[in-house]
């Protein structure tokens, strides 16, 4: 490994801001010129590098306080380290769920196979099918997540219901629709007992949800906000750039129609390419000089 | 027994020590390890981390202040200056140091 590679080792992790950037130059330069005054007084290259880096010392205390723990991928850490907070039983639910979520699957598919009734099919996809999809639900919404805090099990047990209600009323809807004696006259009829008011109920628990998110990723997320509030010199700046854009792309999308009509879809596309254009133009005049 | 350097005791005073490897002239971080080094007669097992932050802090708080080198060959340098805040500091500092030993000098003594 060379300097470099052992400073990138070092503020691994780091996100890359400008004053971080700052001090991973001063210390590549100042630890260059250390190791190169060390090979000078007789010692190799390796011996050097390890003296060098070991009167270094622990650089994490400035690492910590220059990014303030910024990491770089916010969504990526919010997934990828779901496995911390997953207790063995909650692993194997999950994939309990998910293997009679699969065999459902493959038991309609080979019902439907076999017995040519689309019918058959959406019966056993029902039967199989909608408990563990309940499953699923249940389990991922009382999940907590690196970035997210768990939902209650109450609640969640609302969301499961509810969807369970919804795809039984979907899965009675196809049946009475592929069997029925009336087809979709009964089918439609079908909707307003399940699939009318779980949608309704659905809609309503979408819209009470509260934020579940972590302090960290709140913070991170206003912090964007800022960073882009930034862009630009005064709201009212910031709410005409918005304005113009979507003028710009309903009067794009109303070229491409126009266009089509007129001269081909060969040249339409010319219209979406301007719009970028301008668009980049936009930008360029609106961001604060 | 070899007396041995307090590293516990100079770490409190890096702050004074960097100011005072800056009053004469501005200088990059390895040289003021360097000077560092030199005057303890390379007794002084210091961490650079530890130098690093100090600078950090001493920035902070106007005490120093920090500029890119124009070097034409080679990586940039960092170079330190300190500041007439920092001065005043240093010279409070060194008083205070100073009033400090007698008092220690004094307790040490045999003749108490």
């Amino acid at each position: 490994m060379n300097i470099e590679e052992h400073i990138d080792a070092m503020f691994a992790g780091y996100a890359d801001n400008a004053s971080m950037k700052d001090f991973r130059e001063e210390l590549c330069a100042n630890l260059t010129e250390k190791i190169e005054s060390l090979k000078n007084r007789g010692l190799d290259e390796d011996a050097a590098m390890k003296k060098a880096l070991g009167e270094l010392g622990d650089i994490s205390v400035i690492a910590d306080e220059l990014s303030q723990k910024k990491r770089r991928e916010v969504f990526e850490i919010m997934y990828m380290n779901t496995r911390n907070y997953m207790s063995s039983r909650r692993v194997l639910l999950f994939v309990l769920c998910g293997a009679v979520l699969g065999f459902a699957v493959i038991a309609s598919v080979l019902g439907w196979m076999y017995s040519k009734e689309a019918g058959a099919a959406a019966g056993s996809l029902m039967v199989f099918g909608i408990p563990p999809a309940c499953g699923l639900i249940f389990l991922s919404l009382t999940q907590e997540t690196a970035g997210k805090e768990a939902m209650s099990w109450k609640r969640a047990l609302m969301y499961s219901a509810d969807a369970a209600v919804f795809l039984f009323g979907t899965a009675v809807f196809w049946m009475t629709y592929l069997n029925g004696p009336n087809g979709l006259a009964d089918a439609v009829a079908v909707l307003i007992p399940f699939v009318l008011p779980s949608a309704a109920f659905g809609a309503f628990l979408v819209l009470t949800e509260t934020d579940r998110s972590k302090p960290w990723v709140t913070a991170l997320r206003k912090e964007a906000l800022e960073r882009e509030n930034e862009l630009f010199e005064s709201l009212s700046q910031e709410r005409r750039f918005e304005l113009l854009s979507g003028a710009l792309w309903i009067a794009a999308a109303a070229g491409f129609v126009l266009l089509t009509m007129t001269l081909g879809i060969k040249f339409s596309w010319l219209s979406a390419v301007a719009a970028v254009v301008c668009q980049m133009l936009l930008v360029s005049a609106f961001i604060k000089k | 027994m070899e007396p041995k350097l307090s590293s516990d005791l100079l770490r409190g005073h890096t702050d004074t020590v960097v100011l005072a490897s800056l009053l004469h002239q501005d200088r990059y971080g390895f040289e003021i390890y360097n000077t560092i080094l030199e005057r303890t007669g390379e007794q002084y097992e210091l961490k650079e981390a530890t130098l690093y932050s100090a600078y950090k802090r001493l920035e902070r708080d106007g005490f120093i202040t920090s500029y890119w080198g124009d070097e034409t060959r080679g990586a940039r340098r960092k170079y330190y200056h300190v500041t007439g805040k920092g001065r005043e500091l240093y010279r409070q500092n060194k008083l205070d140091w100073q009033f400090t030993r007698k008092i220690l000098n004094d307790l040490l003594g045999e003749d108490l």
